[in-house]
């Protein structure tokens, strides 16, 4: 029988913590969810990040809108009589904020939609990665045995793979036509399958430890004992459990699988132009950084900002949900 | 036609985004005919292979090179490429050479004189200078023995050289040995004295060979002792090569260079060599020493360069910022180099859409070609292209000049809708729009400038109508799996280019537009094109002889070429070369992007 996963956190000892308020009339119990916000509203720099993602979000969504409210033209409109006579780009002005590039494109309105594939890179490549690796790591620690070791073997593979060089190897293959018949097709396709591949053992492994321990806890004797299923048990019984590591882990991966997509698009097996992606844009800035600083600072900046509040924002959520590892 | 080995060579060439060289014509030939103009061979004031005095160099000193990259094949049998080429003409001597302000004007090197072309052009006759020695360890004088092994251990497939299938062809038993390839002596080529060498050809393309006589294959290679190198396969002789030139690859007592005066990727040094004579040969050679270092970022070269002494770089694409900071502030240390080569979008004439002329009118029609030239460095460093033979080689101005064949797709170079929405309705598209729903697939290369070609080309596609899908690989894989492999089916491949193997038309246009030539790898005819009128017309003017008669011949091809839209061209290429503040640099005209040892001194 569940003991109300929802309000476990699994703690090195393996108990269960509840935290209990006093106010003057009486003594509440809170929930696990106002337990969790009490804390993270009490971090201000998590705060402030929380708010940048948010706002990135709504800057991805809103990108054409917000391009077009600032007056910016399209990423993708080349006006080379927005670069000099050597056909070096201009640089910062009331019109382009930003700066152009070499095709006169405008720096700030490529940022803008940039964000849109930092975002979905950073989320669906973590999304499927977590799923992958939720589910291997729970079969691994439930059923141990062989079915431990072949996966953790699998595992361990998969993590003795360069990620780098796995995503231009496979990058550079599905570059033109496409894997796999099709269904991975060249550029952000290709990212998010790749980020997918290469990360989920991280996942897994911790997920097997996890459940390793979990599996041995009263609560799942019990469920056990009533006759559950082993599918039950897993995923109506430890997985809720596990939602709050998970939900740490993964937000700190986001801000790694951004800095994996933006390596390959610097390197050039990422996403395709004319789409406008930050790691592109710093590559095709690095031959005239001397004469056009602007075409890698500015995607530079955006790309270290929203990194670091991604990390930032994780930091946060693991001291909120977990307090005993606070800093 | 020629051969698959050498149409692979040459696309490897292009594949390097002009890196090859250029080479003169041979002196057979009275009228010049190269038909370039003041414009097209402008340099803006700043130095240029064409103003750059070549006497009063002070002798002596040790000159340092700075090269990203590092050679490629440094047997004077096998070299191709212009970075290979400024090692092996300081070194060998092949019978005729190029001054370094000329293409088609070339000099008796190891030849004593002018070949001797017999009345029914098959036979071609030269002779050969007395008293040039070989360095240590061979010593010995050169014959004209020497010069028949160098040709026909190019038809030895521990060699392969690249040209030999290409312009030999038609000497008397060159395509026997080729297939024997065991480096056996051409039957063609004979000696009857030490010191003359006569060509016997089974066509009347003595033209074309004398002009091929400036290639490095040309150069000596004595068989007593080359001999047991070219028995391993690939042949060895190039880490034991001796020189003919005024320079040689620094060696050992047993002639052994490599690992002592080249180590691959890392150096290369050039020294005297002591049996050289001054008096048998036309170049001054000022310095003692070159000294070549390979490696390191483009970008950080450029700027060594222009703050040091006596530097040189020698890698053929100067980045664009150092470009524009030395025109800014250190005009002195730059020279711009015309005739570089040219850069045109291959559209697949005999697969997808642009199998309709009208489309690919279309295409040229609404390209910005000014603005494709400017992300290439603006004016100083390009012409807008407007047909395929280019400034330097014979027939450009037969072909219309800058302006090129008046054709209304052809006249605005900065674009025009209203022509491109004619030819989209001649298409069949009447919105003028393309509405095929065929989504093309464009291939370019990645870098500097080509990636920015690449990206103009595919927003006009995109404005036509077009459904692209876009994608940019290394130059190489672009060329070695897309856009030289005919079943591929690209559509587009912006990012191509050509440069010539010496100054002759036919070795701009024949391999890249003669549907005969279409192979199923290392094809360099992009755009497939097949047309029975031009196929014809190109083996008719294989046999053109005499320079003049060859470049209208072929100044008529090219305006056929544009008249069918093969192609959509965009750029003349000029190179842009820096030199240290101490250095008297002379480049090449005819090897464009390299600076020419032989000529260059320190001040």
């Amino acid at each position: 029988m569940s003991v109300g996963a929802a309000e476990l956190l699994p703690t090195p000892g393996g108990g269960v913590e509840l935290e209990f308020f006093e106010s003057e009339t009486d003594v509440a119990a809170r929930t696990p969810l106002q337990l969790f916000w009490r804390r993270f509203k009490q971090d201000r720099v998590a705060l402030v990040s929380l708010g940048f993602i948010i706002f990135l979000i709504v800057i991805a969504f809103a990108a054409p809108l917000v391009v077009d409210i600032l007056g910016l033209p399209g990423p993708n409109t080349q006006n080379l009589n927005l670069t000099d006579s050597f056909g070096s780009p201009l640089g910062p002005s009331a019109s382009h904020p930003f700066g152009v590039d070499q095709l006169g494109q405008d720096v700030m309105s490529r940022v803008i939609y940039g964000t849109r594939v930092s975002l979905e890179v950073g989320i669906i490549g973590t999304g499927i990665s977590t799923l992958i690796g939720v589910v291997v790591g729970m079969l691994a620690g439930f059923y141990r045995g062989w079915v431990d070791t072949l996966l953790s073997r699998l595992i361990d593979v998969q993590l003795s793979i360069p990620v780098l060089l796995l995503g231009l190897g496979i990058g550079a293959a599905c570059s033109v036509r496409g894997c796999l018949s099709g269904l991975i097709q060249p550029g952000l396709g290709v990212i998010i399958f790749l980020i997918a591949l290469a990360t989920w053992p991280f996942m897994a492994r911790i997920v097997r430890g996890l459940v390793l321990s979990l599996r041995e806890r009263e609560f799942v004797d019990a469920s056990r004992a009533m006759g559950a299923s082993d599918a039950r048990i897993m995923f109506r019984e430890i997985l809720p459990n596990l939602a709050a590591p998970i939900l740490v882990y993964a937000s700190l991966q986001i801000p790694l699988n951004i800095l994996i997509e933006a390596a390959l698009s610097f390197l050039g097996v990422g996403i395709r132009p004319p789409t406008a992606s930050w790691g592109q844009m710093i590559a095709s800035a690095t031959p005239i950084f001397n004469t056009a600083w602007w075409y890698m600072v500015f995607p530079g900046v955006a790309l270290l900002l929203t990194v670091l509040a991604f990390n930032l924002l994780g930091d946060g959520l693991r001291d909120a949900l977990n307090p005993r590892n606070a800093r | 036609m020629r051969s698959i080995r050498t149409v692979a060579a040459t696309a490897i060439v292009a594949l390097l985004a002009l890196v090859v060289t250029a080479c003169g014509s041979s002196s057979s030939s009275s009228s010049s005919g190269t038909g370039s103009n003041s414009s097209a061979l402008s340099s803006g004031g700043f130095q240029s292979p064409l103003n750059e005095p070549l006497t009063g160099g002070k002798r002596g000193g040790t000159l340092q090179v700075l090269d990203e990259t590092d050679f490629e094949h440094l047997d004077p049998g096998l070299a191709y490429y212009s970075l290979d080429y400024e090692v092996v003409f300081a070194t060998q001597r092949p019978l005729y050479s190029n001054k370094p302000n000329t293409s088609t004007e070339a000099t008796p090197d190891m030849a004593s004189a002018p070949p001797e072309v017999s009345s029914d052009n098959k036979t071609v006759t030269v002779h050969l200078r007395e008293g040039v020695h070989y360095s240590p360890p061979v010593n010995r004088e050169v014959t004209s023995e020497d010069v028949a092994y160098a040709i026909a251990r190019g038809a030895n497939a521990n060699i392969a050289n690249p040209y030999i299938g290409a312009y030999f062809k038609s000497v008397e038993g060159e395509p026997a040995a080729a297939s024997a390839a065991n480096g056996e002596p051409i039957k063609g080529i004979v000696t009857p004295d030490k010191h003359t060498i006569v060509f016997h050809l089974t066509e009347p393309k003595a033209q074309l060979v004398s002009e091929a006589l400036l290639l490095p294959l040309t150069a000596p290679v004595p068989k007593e002792y080359a001999e047991k190198y070219d028995k391993n396969k690939p042949s060895n002789y190039a880490a034991y090569q001796v020189a003919t030139g005024p320079y040689m690859i620094k060696n050992d007592s047993s002639g052994k260079v490599l690992d002592v005066g080249y180590f691959p990727g890392k150096s290369l040094t050039l020294v005297r060599n002591p049996n050289w004579k001054e008096s048998t040969d036309f170049r001054p050679a000022y310095l003692d020493e070159i000294q070549v270092k390979i490696g390191g970022s483009n970008t950080v070269i450029g700027r060594q360069v222009l703050e040091g002494n006596n530097v040189v770089n020698n890698e053929p694409s100067t980045p664009q910022s150092d470009l524009k900071l030395a025109v800014e502030s250190h005009k002195s240390q730059l020279e711009i180099s015309p005739g570089a080569g040219s850069h045109y979008i291959a559209v697949n004439n005999a697969h997808g859409p642009f199998k309709n002329i009208n489309l690919r009118k279309a295409l040229w029609a609404s390209l910005n070609r000014t603005a494709l030239d400017k992300a290439r460095g603006g004016e100083l460093f390009t012409n807008v292209m407007t047909h395929f033979i280019y400034p330097t080689i014979p027939g450009f101005e037969q072909a219309g000049g800058l302006t090129g064949p008046k054709v209304d797709y052809n006249e605005h170079l900065e674009g025009n809708a209203a022509v491109a929405e004619k030819y989209m309705k001649l298409a069949g598209y009447p919105s003028g729009k393309y509405t095929g729903g065929q989504t093309i697939q464009v291939v370019g290369a990645k870098g500097n400038p080509t990636e920015q070609d690449a990206e103009i080309v595919n927003q006009t596609l995109k404005n036509l109508g077009f459904n692209t899908k876009f994608t940019l690989l290394e130059t190489s894989t672009m060329y070695a799996k897309f856009c030289n492999v005919p079943k591929e089916e690209i559509d587009v491949c912006p990012s191509v280019g050509w440069i010539a193997d010496f100054a002759d038309p036919q070795t701009v246009l024949n391999i890249t537009f003669n549907g005969k030539l279409i192979v199923p790898t290392s094809n360099v005819n992009w755009g497939q094109t097949n047309v029975a009128k031009l196929n014809e017309a190109m083996t008719a003017g294989e046999s053109v002889n005499g320079k003049s008669a060859r470049a209208s011949a072929w100044a008529k091809i090219d305006t056929e070429i544009v008249e069918n839209a093969a192609a959509i061209p965009f750029d003349w290429d000029k190179q842009g070369m820096l030199e240290g503040k101490t250095v008297k640099g002379v480049g090449d005209l005819w090897d464009v992007g390299e600076w020419d040892y032989n000529w260059t001194s320190l001040k």
